[in-house]
């Protein structure tokens, strides 16, 4: 969970005392009807239901009952510890040392993780050294790893884009079998299924961590009566209600130029393009536009050709999106400034300040929404998935079809934990590196995680058990509306998975640069602004590699 | 040393025998050589051309730190006293060796490299490829004529800082409050500023600066909406952090002009302007020009407010070369093309830093 949401609980007082009593109560009900006594003599057990041990952890420390410390991680790591003891005997990786890479974020990740694998490390008599790093010096760091060859890390905490650079160089442990039974890799949400975390049909990943965009938009503008009879008085046959297609979209972002904001008193504008790059982050929010176009039911590549790398982002499909950010900037649709806001800007500084009607974004937003003291938008925010597009680019026949398509946008898929290849030449050290990441990624584990602080989404479909939360203290309204565009978009048999490829972060930075002329007008039209950007993927791809690349691509898509 | 001038800074006379010269020839081609064959032997088990396994380069510098030791040592065996002095620069020189001209010179045979972190074959020379696409690079070459209207900006600053140091230099009230205050500026991080300013006070719905706009009368104020608007507001808020620098040299400038002159430039009748115009800005020149000279070099690395406030946007306006190659280099992991611009980039500061002070010190001191 992010802490946000938890801090928002904690000050909101949405748990009364009484409240997480009752929680106790129930739990203490379930915990005896399955068997399991509570407190210390709890019995960790890693059944696939494992309802009373769940119920057990989710108390500690009890929500609403102060943030977590690394005494609660380490109890976490200690009850969870059920499939390590089924696995490993006592003190089996006596004398192993392994190095751990992941990120030290608002000190949570690797801060977790150590109190985690405590218990595991007694337990097993392994030792973890710890390489803590900045977000923003992630990517350096481990491009810098791979290029140069100084592989110093056993595990690494990565993000599933990078699976390209790592996993297609052959420098990542296959998943054993055990393993993959350990943590119940069929409960994952469907877009964290094979293909990803697969390379070459073999498995990688354990995941612990979930990121799609979802849509979110302003209540109050939809319930606003004389927005309603405005854009009946305009001649629309449509109903004024929250818009599904990017067409629809558009039309609201038009319609509202001139419009005031009925919570702010301010100008009223429709949807937030961020138009202004945000080191590659910045292209997922005009993929968000372009996927319900782009994405094929029928074929899982929508980005680039996988027979011959050759960019799709100059089709009909792409150009239709840039097309549309390029009439709402012609209509005046936007706030001023708009060509220089980034995502950061169109969620923080303007969605969540009572500016705009609509964005997409990661989960951030809607738990910031009400759990954020900058937040005014908190009581007149709705979710939804991304949305759709009116008609569909088929590649393979070269023709739009029509009709609506849903194709929510998983950008940047999340987090995972890896084991590196160099652990393989040694069977002890190997069985221990993946009983860290299979500790890390177990399923009690994780619906901790996901409750409480800890950085990371509910990726699995036991996190979206809403009863759970509520027998541990939540507001079940809250954890549905917070939880449930993303489980609908992280489920959905069209979701748009991006491609996996060494460098899928040079090809975003370099259509940001494109796309900012392209919106300051610096070309002729949407089609040459989409040319531009087919142009320096091209190049890009060419030095990679492009035969490389290709089977790359195929491989990250499961062909 | 026979030569009595030499003879006068000489402590010691120094008798340095045959032996312990050829000692010292021994001990510095000695470690020389064996500095050549510790790169050879790296470089050669590198390449796998022997099948040596080394983990890392660090022989090399053990072996560059003996020959320096080896090279001191020389010094005092072959010179004695003369190379008892020389050990005094010896140890700073080696050190910017081993890390300004090294890197330099690995640098260079990077920029000639194709070189994608991403690229699974590697680093490979490409020749002159990385030219040919730089010379095509409208990116490139947008940043550099943005740097162009950059650094014409820092007439405009010199202007103002002027004024300012003549306005610290003179009695006025509260005259040192302001002189800390007009410094404030400079001690904030350029980061800090983006945030503080560009994010915050131009912040068009709630920022003061963009009310302020409004009730001028600026309907819909937009400090980063139109190319130039962009570029002039960034230059602002990079003088506004570097003007305080040029003011406090000129300050200091100033106050070392001895009174007399300025009494007696007025003794013979000059008035406010042609005392400024005629005794104290040309008796300022020589701290002028340094202090234009060491801004011209701050402004060419400008980049942090651009890479925080516009990414170079819109569409390039108010790109700097140095913020288009921390894209380059940092965001799409493109090192070979990313150090051939910051190659060139260097060689165009240093020839244009070279004219500069020539005409300068023509302009100066002129040969008639």
């Amino acid at each position: 969970m992010k802490v946000e949401i938890y801090d928002y609980l904690r000050r909101r007082g949405a748990l009364k005392r009484r409240d997480v009593l009752k929680g106790m109560a129930g739990a203490g009900t379930l915990a005896a009807f399955s068997g399991v006594a509570s407190g210390i003599g709890v019995r960790p057990v890693w059944a696939a239901d494992n309802a009373g041990l769940r119920a057990e952890i989710l108390k500690i420390p009890g929500v609403g009952m102060g943030s977590p410390t690394d005494a609660d991680w380490q109890k976490v790591g200690g009850m969870t510890l059920g499939p390590t003891r089924e696995t490993v005997a006592e003190g089996e990786f006596s004398g192993v040392e392994l190095t751990f890479m992941g990120l030290n974020n608002q000190n949570l990740h690797n801060f977790l993780f150590r109190g985690f694998l405590k218990p595991w490390e007694a337990y097993t008599g392994a030792t973890i050294n710890w390489i803590d790093l900045a977000q923003a010096d992630y990517n350096a760091r481990l491009q810098q790893s791979i290029a140069t060859g100084t592989v110093d890390f056993d595990i690494i905490e990565m993000g599933a884009p990078f699976e390209g650079d790592v996993l297609g160089r052959g420098m990542a442990s296959e998943m054993p079998a055990w393993v993959a039974e350990l943590i119940d890799m069929d409960d994952y949400v469907g877009y964290l299924k094979a293909p990803v975390g697969t390379w070459d049909g073999k498995t990688y990943r354990i995941s612990i961590d979930g990121d799609c965009h979802t849509f979110a938009y302003r209540t109050d503008y939809y319930d606003n009566e004389e927005f309603a009879a405005a854009w009946k008085a305009a001649g629309n046959d449509s109903a004024w209600a929250p818009p599904t297609t990017w067409s629809e979209v558009n039309a609201h972002s038009k319609f509202l130029v001139g419009k005031t904001d009925p919570l702010t008193g301010l100008d009223a504008h429709g949807f937030l393009d961020p138009l202004k790059g945000w080191g590659g982050f910045g292209f997922y929010f005009l993929e968000d536009r372009a996927t319900g176009y782009a994405k094929h039911p029928d074929d899982p590549a929508w980005l680039f050709d996988p027979e011959t790398m050759k960019p799709r982002v100059n089709n009909p499909a792409f150009v239709r999106a840039i097309q549309e950010v390029m009439d709402l900037i012609d209509a005046g649709a936007y706030p001023a400034d708009q060509i220089n806001a980034d995502p950061g800007t169109t969620a923080f500084q303007q969605f969540l300040a009572g500016t705009g009607g609509a964005l997409t974004w990661w989960g951030d937003v809607g738990s910031n929404a009400r759990t954020s003291d900058t937040s005014v938008v908190g009581d007149v925010v709705g979710f939804d998935i991304i949305p759709a597009g009116d008609a569909v680019w088929n590649s393979r026949t070269g023709a739009w079809e029509e009709g609506v398509n849903e194709a929510p946008n998983m950008a940047y898929i999340g987090w995972g934990v890896y084991v590196m290849a160099t652990v393989d030449s040694d069977s002890k050290r190997q069985k221990a590196a993946w009983s860290a990441a299979a500790h890390l990624g177990g399923k009690d584990l994780s619906l901790w995680a996901s409750a409480y602080p800890s950085g990371f989404q509910p990726y699995r479909n036991s996190h979206f058990r809403y009863e759970e939360w509520e027998e541990a203290g939540y507001d079940r309204a809250f954890v549905e509306d917070y939880l449930g565009s993303n489980a609908d978009s992280y489920n959905h048999s069209n979701a748009a998975i991006e491609p996996r490829i060494p460098g899928i972060f040079q090809y975003y930075s370099v259509a940001e640069d494109e796309l900012a002329k392209g919106f300051a007008g610096q070309y002729g039209s949407a089609q040459e602004t989409a040319d531009a950007i087919a142009a320096a993927w091209e190049n890009i791809t060419d030095q990679i590699g492009r035969d490389n690349q290709i089977k790359l691509y195929k491989a990250s898509l499961g062909m | 040393m026979s030569e009595p001038g030499d003879l006068l800074h000489v402590v010691t006379a120094d008798e340095i025998s045959d032996q312990r010269r050829a000692l010292g020839r021994v001990l510095v081609w000695g470690s020389f050589g064996l500095l050549v064959a510790t790169f050879a032997v790296l470089g050669l088990a590198q390449a796998d051309v022997i099948g040596l396994q080394l983990p890392n380069w660090r022989p090399a510098l053990y072996a560059f730190l003996f020959w320096g030791t080896c090279l001191g040592i020389s010094r005092v065996l072959l010179s004695g006293e003369q190379g008892k002095r020389s050990l005094f620069i010896l140890p700073a020189t080696l050190f910017v060796v081993a890390t300004v001209i090294f890197p330099l010179i690995f640098a260079l045979g990077i920029a000639f490299s194709n070189w994608n972190l991403s690229s699974l074959e590697g680093r490979s020379f490409n020749g002159l490829d990385n030219v040919r696409q730089m010379w095509s690079d409208p990116f490139y070459w947008n940043a550099l004529g943005n740097m162009v209207y950059y650094t014409l900006a820092i007439l405009v600053e010199y202007a103002i800082a002027f004024g300012l140091a003549l306005i610290l230099a003179s009695n006025i009230r509260g005259r040192r409050f302001f002189r800390v205050a007009f410094l404030l500026p400079l001690m904030l991080s350029p980061v800090a500023v983006s945030w503080m300013i560009g994010k915050s006070m131009m912040e068009v719905r709630f920022g003061p600066l963009a009310r302020l706009a409004r009730w001028l009368g600026w309907d819909r104020p937009s400090f980063f909406g139109d190319p130039e608007i962009a570029r002039a507001t960034i230059m602002m808020m990079d003088a506004w952090t570097y003007i305080p620098f040029m003011m406090i040299m000129i300050l200091a400038g100033l106050q070392a002009i001895p009174r007399e002159i300025q009494e007696a430039a007025r003794v013979d009748g000059a008035g406010g302007w042609r005392s400024f115009w005629e005794v104290t800005f040309p008796l300022m020149l020589p701290v002028s020009i340094t202090a234009i000279l060491i801004r011209v070099i701050f402004k060419l690395k400008l980049a942090d407010i651009i890479i925080n406030v516009t990414s170079g946007g819109p569409g390039g306006a108010t790109d700097s070369v140095t913020s288009f190659i921390f894209r380059e280099y940092r965001d799409r992991s493109n090192v070979g093309y990313g150090t051939l611009l910051a190659i060139v980039y260097l060689l165009l500061i240093v020839i244009a830093i070279t004219v500069f002070m020539k005409l300068v010190d023509r302009w100066m001191n002129p040969r008639y």
